[in-house]
């Protein structure tokens, strides 16, 4: 039942936002018809699936939405703005109410009345205009009588005339009659022939020809006539069916005669009522039809592209792959080591097969940036109303995959960041007319990639943001001294410091400085890093650069003593060799690499590692983020790898130079150091000995 | 025939406890706790980490924290020997399930106790912390301590003894 509940909000989550995207669209083009369709058919899956699982609140709420936008798809009423209003209002308070269908806060409860009122309000108010009935070359409603007498034989054919029946029932509304052949007695009657002969009256839209080919395989072996008999549906009329005899086997056939007696002794003003009403309801019906048709196809050709997996299962299927790789690198190394044609050519295999499997399974973790994109397109609408603001919202590139990990923790920070440039960036309107900027202001989300990562930018053409005044605010925080000279670059950093906002007033969106250093914290915890450009009057840009997935990095494997260690490539500059007395009795840890001194930091002596076995030769590697480079000594580099991270668990979480682990090849395991925090590790003891 | 006494305890509850050694003294664990036992494999010690946390090592692909029960009861540490063994058991933390290697001098035995027989823990000897234990089992002359896994190796406990480990490196130990 839990499954059952998540599935269900799950789903309930797509159609929400399905019908966002296309209401926003709607508002741009109030007429364009697919996108109505869309609504409705959303409407209509959402009802179902809530009234399956049992919340007939959330199920009623969203009939009173759906009848609207019937209304509007039959083009009875136009979608107005307050019709779109109350849909996004409706939409909210749903989302709400799908979690708890019992609407459990009384609040919630009394905002649920008010929004039920306001919907059905609008629905009153559509009865009121004027009904527009579009002429629709629809098909009409005939009634015809069959009769089938098959050929007494047609069994040893291969033909069940039962099916025929069922085909034909199948056509439209139907009444059967069936009989036996008059006069059979048990003694003649032959049980390989068919004795049975019957009569239909069917409603169908079809003419007679469809009907007739139903027969096609039989009919010169059998007596078949179709005939229309009444250009309506006569077997919706009680004045007719109560005519009809009884179904009996031994009964009379129902001829022509029969039936056009019938008809008429209906009153003429039925029938023309009929025949009325006919007309009316082949619009609804055709219509009727075609959406579910469309919902049909839809349905079909979704289940084929696409599965619903259970992310955990995801996770699984990755973790079972790289355990895969790092036995097939061990079978590897073994078949390397040992001589044996069949064993490497066998080992070969493997590893071409692990490696695509591993690139399979990788490449089912992603996910297009684009449903993150959507859920934005909505906030901005709403907080540029809100703030009074015209906005353009502009995305691109929403194609781009990315682990569904560095999805999830990535909302966050870029909400931040959109309302900021709402908020702080875009000018109110009067301003920007005065700075002959054009009315609207823009924010360009953008996503490609470049390299082994994918890039994110957040782009305004806002007022940008006032180097100089960062600077005043940090003198006066305290965060620089009067005489630091600092980069535009460093200048633009200071917004991350915890603590530091610009804006003159705290609003509801933001300005309360709590914000960019988070919003870099959860950057960097997805290993990835942000820069902020801006031209003052032109506006900001801001550059996320993320890794493709959190599981697989591209490191470097060293050695200290004798325990291995993996380093991150991307944090890589370069890698020296040196001698180690180079270092040794140097008590600046300093050390002169291409003309210039870099910190440097021993990780042997930094690690607490024993002095044994300590080599002649070390390695030195350069290490550099934005604003630092330090050095890392270590005893030996061992080359390139790829590694699969694996947590260290939560006993080590103090250790937090140490990002994860890995498994190498022969089953020992490498730690992989994360080089911002061994930078910072030395910066704090530069500060400390300073 | 049996006698109404003999019926009696055949209904009692009796749960099955591993049974383990550091040093001289014995120490048991519940079995629905203990995931496995290994022999000790190549351990990757973590840097800068407390004492009683020996490292981690490779089970079957999973990254294990070992720790050094030896160290976290205040002993000196493990000395690798044959009968060095690591237990791996399941413990709650945080809400969480998870995996964890601990290092025992030897593993000796389960044992199928009733609950009868387990006495609660002596109040006067606090050698260990009354935390820890859950109950004493009594065998032949010998006591066997009951640990309750989930308090020994809690992490507000690691994050406890590492406090202690600064204050007594500091010289300030303090009594908690």
């Amino acid at each position: 039942m839990e499954n059952l509940h998540n599935i269900y909000l799950e789903e309930a989550e797509d159609l929400f936002s399905k019908i966002e995207e296309s209401l926003l669209l709607l508002e741009k083009a109030p007429d364009d018809s697919s996108l109505i369709a869309e609504v409705f058919r959303s409407m209509h899956t959402l009802k179902g699936s809530s009234s399956m699982y049992g919340s007939n609140k959330v199920a009623d709420f969203v009939h009173n939405l759906e009848t609207i936008y019937d209304k509007v798809r039959g083009r009875e009423i136009d979608l107005s703005q307050p019709i779109i209003e109350a849909t996004f209002k409706s939409l909210d308070h749903l989302k709400k109410i799908v979690e708890s269908p019992d609407i459990p806060d009384p609040i919630d409860a009394k905002y649920h009345e008010k929004l039920t009122a306001e919907i059905l309000g609008l629905l009153d108010e559509s009865e009121g205009t004027d009904k527009i009935t579009t002429q629709v070359q629809g098909t009409k409603r005939k009634t015809f009588l069959i009769s089938f007498t098959p050929d007494k034989d047609i069994f040893t054919n291969g033909t069940k005339p039962i099916l025929l029946i069922d085909e034909l029932t199948d056509l439209g509304t139907s009444q059967v009659f069936s009989y036996m052949e008059k006069g059979l007695s048990s003694k003649k009657y032959d049980p390989k022939k068919c004795y049975t002969s019957w009569d239909i009256l069917l409603v169908a839209d079809e003419d007679e020809n469809p009907i007739k080919d139903v027969f096609i395989f039989v009919e010169e072996t059998s007596k078949i006539s179709v005939t229309k008999v009444f250009d309506g549906n006569l077997l919706s009329l009680p004045e007719f069916t109560s005519q009809l005899p009884p179904v009996d086997l031994n009964g009379n056939r129902l001829t022509l005669k029969t039936v056009k007696s019938f008809i008429s002794k209906i009153p003429k003003k039925v029938l023309e009522m009929q025949e009325e009403e006919n007309e009316i309801m082949e619009i609804d019906v055709t219509e009727e039809v075609a959406v579910e048709e469309t919902q049909k196809t839809q349905g079909s050709e979704e289940s084929i592209t696409s599965i619903r997996v259970a992310s955990d299962k995801l996770d699984e299927l990755m973790n079972q792959v790289s355990e895969l790789v790092t036995t097939q690198a061990g079978l590897s190394m073994y078949s390397e080591n040992n001589f044996d044609p069949v064993l490497n050519a066998i080992a070969d295999n493997v590893e071409k097969l692990s490696r695509q499997l591993r690139d399979i399974a990788f490449e089912m973790t992603l996910i297009q940036i684009s449903n993150l994109f959507r859920r934005f397109n909505r906030v901005t609408r709403d907080i540029s109303n809100q703030l009074g603001k015209a906005v353009k919202f502009v995305t691109e590139g929403g194609e781009t995959e990315l682990d569904k990990k560095i999805i999830d923790s990535l909302s966050d920070p870029l909400m931040h960041l959109i309302r900021n440039s709402l908020d702080h960036g875009i000018e109110s309107r009067e301003e920007r007319i005065k700075t002959g900027k054009p009315e609207k202001g823009t924010i360009k989300l953008s996503s490609y990639y470049s390299g082994a990562k994918v890039y994110i930018q957040i782009e305004d053409d806002g007022r940008g943001i006032d180097a100089e005044k960062i600077r005043e605010k940090a003198i006066t925080n305290r965060l620089i001294s009067k005489d630091d000279k600092l980069s535009e670059k460093e200048i633009f950093d200071l917004i991350f410091v915890p603590g530091f906002s610009l804006a003159k007033s705290v609003t509801d969106i933001s300005g309360r400085g709590v914000g960019m250093d988070v919003v870099k914290k959860n950057i960097l915890d997805i290993r990835g890093d942000i820069s902020v450009e801006s031209k003052m009057g032109q506006g900001t840009k801001i550059t996320l650069g993320l890794p493709l997935t959190l599981s697989v990095i591209d490191g470097l494997l060293v050695k200290v003593q004798s325990t291995s260690f993996i380093v991150p490539l991307v944090d890589i500059k370069k890698c020296f060799e040196i001698k180690r007395e180079e270092l040794s009795n140097d008590f600046n840890e300093l050390i002169k690499l291409e003309d210039d001194k870099i910190p440097y930091l021993d990780l042997r002596k930094e690690f607490l590692i024993k002095d044994e076995d300590v080599p002649a030769k070390v390695s030195i590697i350069l290490l550099e983020n934005e604003s630092n480079r330090i050095a890392v000594c270590v005893d030996s580099i061992v080359g390139e790898y790829q590694a699969v991270l694996k947590p260290v668990g939560k006993y080590y979480r103090n250790q937090e130079f140490v990002s994860g682990a890995t498994i190498l090849g022969d089953g020992s395991i490498a730690l992989v150091l994360d080089a911002y925090k061994i930078i910072a590790r030395k910066i704090v003891k530069q500060k400390k000995s300073a | 025939m049996r006698s109404i006494e003999e019926e009696q305890e055949h209904t009692e509850v009796v749960e099955s406890y591993l049974s383990f050694k550091l040093d001289d003294e014995f120490f048991a664990v519940d079995v629905k706790k203990v995931f496995e036992i290994l022999e000790v494999p190549a351990i990757t010690s973590i840097p800068l980490a407390p004492d009683y946390m020996a490292g981690v090592i490779n089970l079957r692909g999973k990254v294990l924290p070992l720790i050094d029960t030896k160290v976290k009861f205040g002993l000196d540490p493990i000395e690798f020997t044959v009968d060095t063994c690591i237990v791996v058991i399941e413990i709650e933390v945080e809400g969480e399930t998870l995996q964890m290697g601990t290092l025992v001098d030897s593993v000796l035995e389960v044992l199928d106790v009733p609950n009868s027989n387990i006495q609660p823990s002596p109040s006067i000897e606090a050698k260990y912390r009354l935390d820890f234990i859950l109950g004493m089992i009594r065998r032949d002359d010998d006591f066997i301590m009951l640990l309750n896994l989930d308090e020994v190796f809690s992490i507000q406990d690691v994050m406890y003894m590492q406090e202690a480990n600064e204050n007594l490196s500091s010289g300030e130990l303090t009594e908690k």
